[in-house]
């Protein structure tokens, strides 16, 4: 209808990949929830297709300023949505100005693109990457856009040692716990063990979260979210001294990115496995411990059953820190303690445990 | 009272519970089978995760959450069989892996162990090969639930489920499919499942307030078999060779029973330990398993767990085979010195649990080494120093220890079946002595009934004593006894039982015999005026027996001089029986009984023998009798035995016949005088007397004695009385004139018929008027059927 009354564009433009057939599609959280289905690409993977330009009217001749295509990387932070920060941005000119004057193909070619970060969507911050046609025109250019999805791929990591660390509260909780690697690839599968060395609460159960952190911008103005993505019950009732608790946790279902530290100097998203016991009186006693998720290039052959043992490989770090209680007069006074930890997942209130020091 | 309300209100509200989860768990049961029809298994097992939690919760008691768990193992096994048969028929073998991946998403650990558990054993089915890594794992991520009551029945559930899987070929032999485990790996996966069942259960312990202590005592005796069936199941492995239990299985849970430190959870595994494992093993491992029962808490009723091994291997060893175990094993021995060592490292065991340790060790000694007699011997010796070293006495026989102690009394009695032989146990009496006077008695007298049961002879002075050493408190007054001991219901039962026992006196030699009973006699004789009522008498009679056996001499010079001091010994028995005894009318019965013996017996004084016992009887006769009746019937019996006896001359039968007849008629009523007399006239009739053959018949003495009664009748003032009394002594009189006595004439007997036909119309009429004439009647009846032998009396008679 707007075509008919002259607003509309009087041509539809397409973008046609050269190996859609063949290649694969990716999901990906859109800002509003759903889903949306891409194209999928890796760094270095060469971008060329076919820009179609279709006409309206036919005989209708298409006056122009000239057509492009572009391959951008964009970054959008949400609270800043005028200044999008463009990390890439690759132009290939289909057409000098003039006028078209029947339906016309254009190819065109991004060879080897350097893509160097991970698609992402987050709660703040969007990385997407997409291919721009542009007809200028005088008045409205006509502009079409196809979004691509990149995974950043990494090879299986060169040290990877596992986490062993013995945490508590004097007089009161000692427990050490191991996970088995410090970099998890996404499919990959948690396994250790917590054993405990000194019990003297009533703990009712003990879960591991996984909790994802975003954290946009620089300086003063940086924004932090924490998410929960899984909460993982271990163990139930309350184990006495000497216990020793397995854990296993397949990362498989879980919606995760590979973890990005610094990503144009615009954003960072970091995960954390928190490990959590809750005593008879809803207290919470945690740790959490960064661990660095890496997309591994080629599903990995499953296995529902891993080993239990951990292995050791001898790098592992061992230092004593305090366990966090979920309580910000605990946390304030345990000083070593990890970074103050907003009880993000549904704010639960609880009664203060006075730490013996 | 108000317990029993707590209780009830309790499981009202427990009930409540219950409903309530079962409710949720049928809910979710039937969408779970639904979408399995509809093949939608991921949200079979959406529904089946919502149905676990219900086991999550922690309001159930034990009672009440095992039935919620039956429930929901019931719906898992309909998951299983289900998720089975689909997995077969599709033949993937990622679909399992990756089924087995899916449920450990669960988010909490209850639903997802038990999916784990059942989707592993599913696995496992299609997998044989996997059968060793799956079964580690699971066993291994049960450890996650640390909640006693939820851990225990994750646990058991997992035992359940893999019960028909367990790995049981043979160590060392590489299985048909590789990886589908060997014994080693269900033993392992055993071992790891019982020590942590067994924290589990321990932990329960201290949950909760102190004040419910019992009530969670009772509870997890509820709970015992859940950990127990692990050590069946060990039990039930094939292929669980007797090193590996002895190297390696005992030590380990020997090593989780010791380190617990709890004492029901102690006492409960240790004996099943004993009660589930072959007794080869248990001999194999004896003082592995001893040195374990010395660390158990105090608390542990020990004596329990050592009597059950002592028990069953005596059982065992009892039966076996080849019985060289005994000899190779010291078995007697290690037990002996565990008891002892047990016993004093625990200063306070009760008296009764020493006292069963005992029992179990003399059952051990007796049944297994019935020929070392030294080694029940030392039990008894044992068990009487500990007890003396515990300084009880007075042991009452209804209390525990009293019950024990009549128990282990008891075991060689009824196992050797022979008294003389329980008697060679020298320490046995020792043990009975704790026990109070009833209790001793009843000791003795159970000795005395298996005795008797066993019809053991008694044949020399060493087998009496023997047997007297046995049963020392039912011959002579106790210290201890009550003073009305002898009114009792078992003092009468235990006097028969020595009655029964001197019948078992049986020497092959008569001289042996008599010295057996005069020896007995003895001992017997100082058991006091109660005892030697019922004890003495048999003695007699055996005495009479033995006399009667020795009738003739067989060319024994001393024969004269031996029988006569048969009867000199029951003389003196009969006298104590007057003296100590204070009796009458059985001493006179005896005496009478040895005049008729002696009498029979010609040895060359058995005429004064009898001339003795039956004057000794007419003194108990004049001075002992006072009460008419008595005097009546025994002057009859004294009466029929002088009948009967034949060996007296006249200067000796005179006087004894004519104190009957002073007896008689000193008779304080005038019937009896009649009736003594009447009897008293036959002994002129048909008495004997050595000079002369046959008998006296001298019809003079007779009718004078007749006559006599007659004149004493007829002073009877009653007339009912007389007319008896005439009627008695008509009979009397024809008896004799039949019997061919010319003395009486016609004229007396016509006399008196006349006189009782008219006394019998003047009596008034009366049931016993009636009966009297009856006589009469039969009497006259009788004259008249035999009139024709008497021509002249008929003709008196007009009859």
């Amino acid at each position: 209808m707007a075509a008919f009354f002259g607003f509309g564009q009087s041509a539809e433009v397409s973008i046609k990949l050269d190996d859609e057939e063949a290649r694969k599609l990716a999901k990906i959280r859109a800002e509003d929830g759903t889903t949306e289905t891409h194209y999928l690409f890796y760094d270095g993977e060469t971008v060329s297709g076919t820009v179609n330009v279709t006409l309206k009217k036919q005989n209708q001749k298409l006056e122009h300023q000239g057509i492009r295509v572009e391959f951008i990387g964009q970054i959008e932070v949400y609270y800043d949505r005028g200044n999008q920060h463009d990390f890439i941005s690759l132009t290939k000119d289909l057409a000098r100005p003039g006028e078209l004057l029947q339906n016309t193909s254009f190819r065109f070619e991004f060879p080897h693109v350097e893509k160097p970060y991970e698609s992402y969507v987050g709660t703040n911050v969007k990385l997407r990457y997409f291919l721009r046609v542009t007809i200028v025109r005088r008045l409205t250019d006509i502009v079409r856009e196809l979004d691509l999805i990149v995974h950043t791929l990494s090879s299986y990591p060169e040290t990877n040692s596992n986490i062993k660390m013995e945490v508590g509260i004097e007089d009161c909780l000692h427990i050490e716990f191991e996970y088995n690697k410090c970099k998890y690839h996404l499919r990959d599968v948690i396994v250790g063990k917590i054993y405990f060395l000194l019990v003297r609460i009533k703990i009712k159960y003990m879960e591991i979260t996984i909790i994802k952190k975003e954290s946009v911008g620089t300086g003063p103005n940086v924004f932090n979210e924490n998410d929960t993505l899984a909460k993982y019950e271990i163990m139930d009732g309350a184990p006495v001294r000497g216990e020793s608790i397995p854990i296993r946790l397949f990362l498989g279902g879980y919606d995760l990115t590979p973890t990005m530290r610094d990503v144009s100097k615009k954003f960072s998203v970091r995960y954390f496995l928190n490990l959590v016991l809750v005593d008879e009186e809803d207290r919470r006693y945690f740790k959490q411990q960064e661990v660095t998720l890496w997309r591994k290039p080629d599903r990995p052959p499953r296995r529902a059953l891993e080993t239990n043992a951990i292995r050791d490989n001898g790098e592992h770090v061992e230092e004593e820190e305090r366990l966090s209680e979920d309580e910000e007069a605990a946390t304030n006074k345990v000083s070593k303690a990890v970074p103050p930890h907003q009880n993000g997942e549904n704010g639960e209130s609880h009664e203060a445990e006075p730490v013996d020091d | 009272m108000e317990a029993m309300r707590i209780d009830d209100t309790n499981s009202v509200e427990q009930e409540k519970f219950l409903e309530t989860a079962v409710k949720t768990v049928k809910a979710e049961a039937f969408e779970m089978k639904r979408s399995l029809d509809k093949s939608k298994r991921m949200d079979a097992l959406k529904h089946a995760s919502i149905m676990l939690a219900e086991l999550r919760t922690g309001l159930l008691t034990p009672k009440y959450y095992y039935r919620l768990y039956i429930d929901v193992v019931n719906e898992l096994n309909h998951l299983e069989s289900f998720l089975l048969d689909e997995l077969e028929k599709e033949k993937k073998e990622e679909s399992i892996a990756e089924l087995y991946e899916h449920v450990q998403y669960a988010g909490t650990i209850i639903p997802r162990m038990y999916l784990m558990i059942t989707v592993g054993v599913v696995y496992m089915k299609l997998m044989p090969q996997m059968r060793a890594e799956l079964l580690n794992d699971l066993v291994e991520m049960s450890r996650g639930v640390q909640h006693p009551l939820r851990g225990l029945f994750l646990r058991h559930y997992l035992l359940q489920v893999t019960k028909s899987l367990l790995p049981d070929a043979a160590e060392g032999v590489e299985p048909a499919i590789p990886g589908s485990g060997t014994v080693r790996d269900t033993i392992d996966f055993i071992k790891l499942n019982f020590s942590e069942m067994n924290k589990l259960w321990v932990r329960q312990q201290h949950q909760g307030p102190s004040k419910e202590r019992e009530k969670r005592e009772r509870e997890r005796m509820e709970l015992r078999i859940l950990v127990g069936t692990n050590l069946v199941r060990l039990s039930q492995l094939e292929h669980l060779t007797q090193e590996v239990y002895e190297k390696e299985v005992l030590p380990s849970i020997l090593e989780q029973v010791v380190s617990c430190r709890d004492p029901i959870s102690q006492e409960y595994l240790m004996e099943c330990v004993i009660q589930v494992f072959a007794d080869e093993f248990h001999l194999a491992t004896l003082n592995e398993f001893l040195a374990s029962c010395k660390e158990l808490a105090q608390e542990v009723h020990i004596k329990n767990v050592l009597i059950a091994l002592i028990d069953r291997l005596s059982l065992y060893v009892s039966n076996a085979v080849g019985s060289n175990i005994r000899e190779e094993i010291q078995l007697f021995e290690i037990f002996s010195a565990q008891a002892e060592g047990l016993i004093q490292s625990r200063s306070d065991m009760p008296i009764e649990d020493i006292v069963s340790l005992h029992t179990a060790l003399v059952s051990l000694a007796v049944k297994c080494y019935g020929e070392k007699l030294a080694y029940a011997n030392t039990v008894f010796l044992s068990l009487a120093n500990n007890l003396k070293d515990k300084q009880v006495e007075g042991i009452d026989m209804y209390s525990h220890a009293g019950k024990e102690l009549i128990r282990v009394l008891r075991v060689p009695v009824d196992e050797y079946k022979d008294v003389l032989r329980v008697a060679l146990l020298t320490d046995y009496p020792r043990a009975m002595l704790p026990l109070n006077y009833r209790g001793r008695c009843t000791a003795s007298a159970f000795i005395l009934q298996n005795l008797i049961d066993n019809e053991t002879g008694l044949k020399s002075t060493d087998d009496i004593d023997a047997v007297c050493s046995l049963i020392e408190c039912l011959l002579s007054d106790q210290p201890d006894q009550p003073e009305d001991a002898h009114d009792s219901e078992e003092f009468a039962d235990e006097l028969n039982l020595i009655a029964s026992m001197i019948h078992l006196i049986k020497a092959e030699d008569r001289d042996v015999q008599f010295l057996l009973l005069n020896g007995l006699r003895k001992r017997l004789g100082a058991g006091g005026k109660w005892r030697i009522r019922k004890t003495l008498p048999p003695i007699i009679f055996s005495i009479y027996e033995l006399a009667l056996n020795y009738q003739q001499s067989d060319g024994d010079e001393n024969w004269d001089m031996k029988v006569r001091k048969m009867f000199v010994c029951a003389m003196g028995t009969i006298g104590a029986l007057i003296t100590t005894g204070e009796m009458t009318q059985l001493p006179l019965n005896l005496y009478l009984e040895g005049a008729i013996v002696a009498n029979r017996i010609k040895f060359s004084e058995n005429a004064m023998v009898v001339y003795e016992f039956i004057s000794k009887a007419l003194s108990v006769l004049e001075d002992e009798i006072a009460d008419s009746r008595e005097r009546l019937s025994a002057l009859a019996l004294v009466t029929n035995s002088v009948l009967k006896v034949d060996c007296l001359a006249s200067e000796n039968w005179e006087p004894l016949v004519g104190q009957i007849i002073l007896a008689g008629s000193k008779m304080f009523k005038k019937a009896d005088q009649v009736r003594t007399l009447c009897s008293a006239a036959s002994l002129y009739w048909k008495g004997k007397v050595a000079e002369s053959e046959g008998e006296l018949r001298n019809g003079n003495k007779v009718t004078e004695i007749l006559k006599k009664s007659a004149k004493v009748a007829a002073q009877c003032m009653e007339p009912l009385v007389q007319q008896q009394l005439f009627v008695h002594l008509l009979n009397q009189y024809y008896y004799f004139y039949e019997d061919g006595c010319t003395v009486i004439s016609p004229d007396v007997l016509s006399e008196l018929i006349s006189r009782t036909r008219d006394a019998a119309i003047q009596l008034e009429p009366s049931r016993e008027a009636d009966d009297i004439d009856q006589h009469l009647q039969h009497t006259l009846q009788h004259i008249r059927n035999t009139k024709d032998k008497y021509p002249e009396l008929a003709e008196k008679l007009q009859i």
